[in-house]
């Protein structure tokens, strides 16, 4: 639903084991975790490579501290926008060329953005390892924008945002959901960017953000699969050293304020069920609050067991289908809730039903079995989420950038299996509140006038 | 979408565990099954079991044959409600004691439905093994069947529809094309019923179907993770023993004929700002013997992110976020499908640029190199599909469903390092479409392109908010 939410799923997999389940989750116990290896060049970039030979490929994922946090307006969407063109031209290959080659050598890539990071993702057969070193050096030095690709890849990225947005419900009540929510702080901005931005992205401003922000020290590279660390090592002295260490990016320093009183938002478009989310300004990736408010949410609306589920869906049948996603990011991001109301049922009731509950786990916290529930649910997903060399990048790549070292990633579970009851109450209390949120709802117009103003332009 | 670039985020959600001796040295994509075990049990269960111990996990497929192809006609979406109420109470527990059986123990178990078959899918901590054959036995064979229950599973897969209709089109594209490419057959029938016809399912045709298909002859059983085999083998067989076979017949589906010339289903999604179209014809089945020289072909044309189609439609001209193309393998041929969107005004440009690069695609096939990238590719990626318990276990009773042997998969690198150019071009002319021959859907604004796509053929025009995948 939002650009943050799948995310979430690796921080609530690897989360909550108890004390006996923790020591199971030390590294030594997953295959080759004792032998994940670390190493930072001289310019800063930093290697991190698990050794994992059950299938003869590999993982790369580049993980860059970049994202549409790093942008103001007139250039929203430039970030997720570069993704794209990190894909389309260096100085010594053609546009296309890197796609091809890969392919040709029995490679796949991806990439994407997120408020935070841009993250590239190579899957390849551990024997063309080095051509993809060859490739990835070669975008992080030469990238560059040939005219009419940056005007055809604009093409692409607006109908990308046609249909993840414009074109889908969800889409367009979190966009205005997180530009209503922050005022202050750029996490108000969407990741693929405003339509005027789309429009109006210059080469000049690409040109900058390369510069600034793809410089070896603002990035981390993961390498996961059938390799040694050494040879991984020799490829990036010979591939990446030369690339030269730049200035810090300026930080992001503005901070969201408290919220002052609730705000609610109506949107009006052509519905048949009505949605309803809200929002709460909760924590930032590593803060303990962030663990505490998962465990809180789980046991609110993860399955078909879960609180929300059981009131809303199973006995109120006042929604089709209720939810929540935790945004982790470097700064603090939001606490969701959402339902998918029946056509013609009232979105009234279930912000009631949602209501009441929030103000139960409140007041009398979780049971000790949601709490049991909760953890074994983590233990079950951090042994799913590091099982294929693609979740293990991803698991790594999350705790160094978010949590500034991926050993962490192991020490998780000790960390849920310290949250109390109490917490949970407390956070319950503490930031689920109304003032502290932002209301969405989006409808049927009432009437036509309500129909051509709600239209996306 | 295949081969997309963007926000979408990856999902680390992998199952499971690894095919061990799979060195690099064996050559690219040279994946082997491992060895398993097969029983059938005298009421004609099969089970396979596939003992793994990388972690503590252990997870399970069941299929059972039948599907949504047994499905009344105009009660379509029967076997597929029997699918979600069977886990709405089974054995001792009720819906919510069910419910929350599975999740206290971190475990997933996950009711599916197909045209061929339904099943079940499961994963639990490995502690937790004989639980996860006493739910998934409680729901084959003791199913509460509750009438309130049933009442809600159906009210919930209408309006889940209707929810579907007010989000991304691109869910139900495949749908509306299937119900167009195969109308009279049954394989345009929707797996999941439609709103009309949900709502004319009743509780009796429900239990009828279970009472005829979910019987011992028509399961297979797949467990792959960490577990001891003797003890499984023993749970297995007292569980799921006392299932008595079928006396019902199969559904029975005779090979659809290719659609001739073009036919064109306008989906009226008012206020759309893009269309999304969709292009197909009869494919080819699960076993087709030309079935890998099938996808090298696809692969080039519309599997991969520089495919063909990809390259015209997005790399090339920016038209769209992606196209793609692909087969869709049932016993019988499926669709053979190409899907795109693309900006309400370029609806005609990027049609047309899709069927000429069909077109190019026939007259000119591709040269030695490309084929050699695309058996690169192919060699490349397929080990990562065997990755996990889930990917393993699904696979094994795939094979075992099709009659297919493990050679589908030892010899998967054999079968696309032989294909060579003239395998290439017959397999072009046999099953890939004529640009003059398609079943055309396309969802949008139905005033902004009514008259413009009137050229691809007859134009039949439904609403999105009706209630069926089908035009009347």
């Amino acid at each position: 639903m939002n650009h943050v939410a799948c995310w979430l799923s690796l921080g609530i997999l690897t989360a909550g084991a108890s004390l006996a389940q923790a020591a199971q989750a030390a590294p030594g116990t997953l295959p080759g975790a004792d032998q994940i290896v670390s190493r930072t060049l001289p310019n800063g970039l930093e290697v991190v490579v698990w050794p994992d030979h059950d299938i003869p490929n590999v993982a790369m994922y580049t993980w860059y501290r970049v994202g549409s946090r790093n942008e103001r307006p007139g250039i929203t969407g430039i970030s997720h926008y570069f993704e794209h063109m990190m894909f389309n031209g260096t100085k010594t290959r053609p546009p296309g060329e890197f796609d091809r080659v890969m392919e040709a050598n029995g490679g796949r890539n991806n990439a994407y953005t997120s408020p935070d990071v841009t993250v590239y993702q190579n899957w390849f057969p551990a024997s063309t390892t080095e051509l993809i070193f060859d490739l990835e050096s070669d975008r992080m030095h030469n990238l560059d924008f040939d005219p009419k690709v940056v005007e055809s890849e604009r093409g692409v990225v607006y109908s990308e945002r046609r249909a993840a947005i414009d074109n889908d419900n969800f889409g367009t009540l979190d966009e205005q959901m997180r530009a209503t929510a922050y005022i202050a702080h750029p996490y108000q901005i969407p990741v693929i960017g405003w339509p005027s931005d789309i429009e109006g992205w210059k080469a000049t401003d690409l040109e900058a953000y390369y510069r600034q922000y793809y410089a070896p020290n603002n990035a981390v590279m993961f390498v996961v699969g059938d390799v040694e660390p050494e040879a991984v090592f020799r490829l990036a002295d010979r591939y990446l050293a030369g690339l030269e260490a730049q200035p810090a990016p300026t930080p992001v320093t503005t901070k969201e304020p408290p919220q002052l009183g609730e705000r609610r938002i109506s949107i009006r478009r052509d519905a048949q069920t009505p949605l309803l989310a809200m929002a709460w300004h909760a924590a930032a990736a590593p803060d303990r609050e962030t663990r505490v408010m998962e465990v809180l949410l789980s046991i609110l609306g993860d399955g078909n067991s879960s609180r929300l589920h059981q009131r809303l869906v199973e006995q109120e049948r006042a929604a089709v289908q209720v939810g929540t996603s935790l945004d982790q990011g470097f700064d603090p991001g939001l606490a969701w809730i959402y339902a998918v109301v029946p056509p013609g049922g009232e979105v009234g009731k279930a912000e009631k039903l949602i209501d009441e509950e929030i103000a139960r786990i409140a007041r009398d916290g979780p049971t000790p079995a949601e709490l049991a529930k909760a953890r074994n649910q983590a233990l079950a997903g951090f042994w799913r989420g590091l099982q294929t060399i693609s979740g293990k990048a991803q698991a790594l790549g999350t705790y160094e950038v978010f949590h500034g070292d991926y050993r962490k990633l192991f020490e998780a579970p000790a960390v849920y299996e310290s949250i109390t009851a109490d917490d949970v109450k407390q956070a319950a209390a503490a930031v689920l509140r109304p003032a502290n949120r932002t209301v969405g709802v989006l409808e049927a117009p009432a009437t036509t006038a309500d129909a051509s103003a709600g239209e996306t332009p | 979408m295949n081969g997309l670039k963007g926000l979408v985020i990856a999902s680390a959600a992998g199952l499971g565990l690894l095919l061990g001796g799979t060195a690099a040295a064996a050559g690219q994509g040279e994946v082997k099954l491992p060895a398993f075990e097969q029983t059938t049990l005298p009421n004609g269960t099969r089970i396979a079991l596939v003992p793994k111990r990388d972690t503590p996990l252990v997870d399970m497929v069941v299929l059972v044959r039948g599907g949504s192809l047994a499905d009344a006609p105009g009660r379509e979406g029967t076997a597929s409600l029997l699918a979600e109420v069977m886990q709405k109470g089974a054995g001792k527990r009720d819906a919510t004691q069910f419910a929350e059986a599975i999740e206290s123990a971190g475990g997933a178990l996950a009711v599916f439905t197909g045209a061929e078959s339904l099943g079940v899918t499961a994963s639990f901590l490995a502690r937790d093994t004989g639980l996860m054959i006493e739910l998934a036995s409680d729901v084959l064979l003791r199913p509460g069947l509750a009438p309130a229950e049933f009442d809600k599973a159906r009210t919930l897969a209408i309006q889940s529809i209707a929810a579907a209709k007010d989000s991304d089109p691109r869910a139900l594209l495949g749908e509306y094309g299937d119900a167009w490419l195969f109308r009279g057959h049954p394989y345009g029938r929707p797996v999941d019923g439609d709103e009309q016809s949900l709502a004319a399912v009743t509780l009796d045709d429900v239990k009828r179907h279970y009472a005829e298909h979910v019987r011992g002859d028509r399961l297979i059983i797949v467990v792959v993770g960490d577990f001891e085999p003797q003890s499984v083998k023993g749970q297995l067989e007292a569980a799921f023993g006392p299932l008595q076979p079928s006396s019902a017949a199969m559904p029975a589906v005779q090979p659809a004929s290719r659609v001739e010339g073009r036919r064109v289903l306008l989906v009226d999604k008012p206020g759309a700002t893009q269309t999304y179209f969709w292009l197909g014809n009869v494919g080819a089945s699960r076993t087709d013997p030309a079935r890998t020289a099938q996808s090298l072909v696809n692969t080039v044309f519309g599997g991969r992110f520089t495919s063909m189609l990809n390259t015209e439609l997005r790399i090339k001209s920016g038209l769209t976020y992606g196209a793609v193309s692909g087969f869709d393998r049932l016993s019988e041929p499926g669709a053979f499908s190409i899907a795109s969107f693309t900006e309400t005004g370029t609806t005609v440009q990027a049609i047309d640029l899709a069927l000429e690069t069909l077109d190019r695609l026939h007259a000119d096939g591709f040269d030695a190199p490309m084929l050699e990238s695309a058996k690169s590719y192919m060699l490349g990626q397929f080990p990562p599909t065997l990755e996990t318990n889930g990917q393993l276990a699904a696979r094994i009773a795939d094979l075992l469903f099709h009659g297919l042997g493990s050679d589908d998969v030892d010899r998967f690198a054999a079968r696309v390092s032989a294909v060579d150019g003239a395998a290439v071009r017959q397999t072009i002319k046999t099953a890939f479409p004529s640009s003059g021959d398609l079943a055309i859907v396309l969802i949008g604004d139905a005033a902004l392109i009514r008259e413009q796509v009137g050229k691809y053929g007859p134009v039949t025009e439904m609403r999105i908010t009706d209630p069926r995948f089908a035009p009347k």
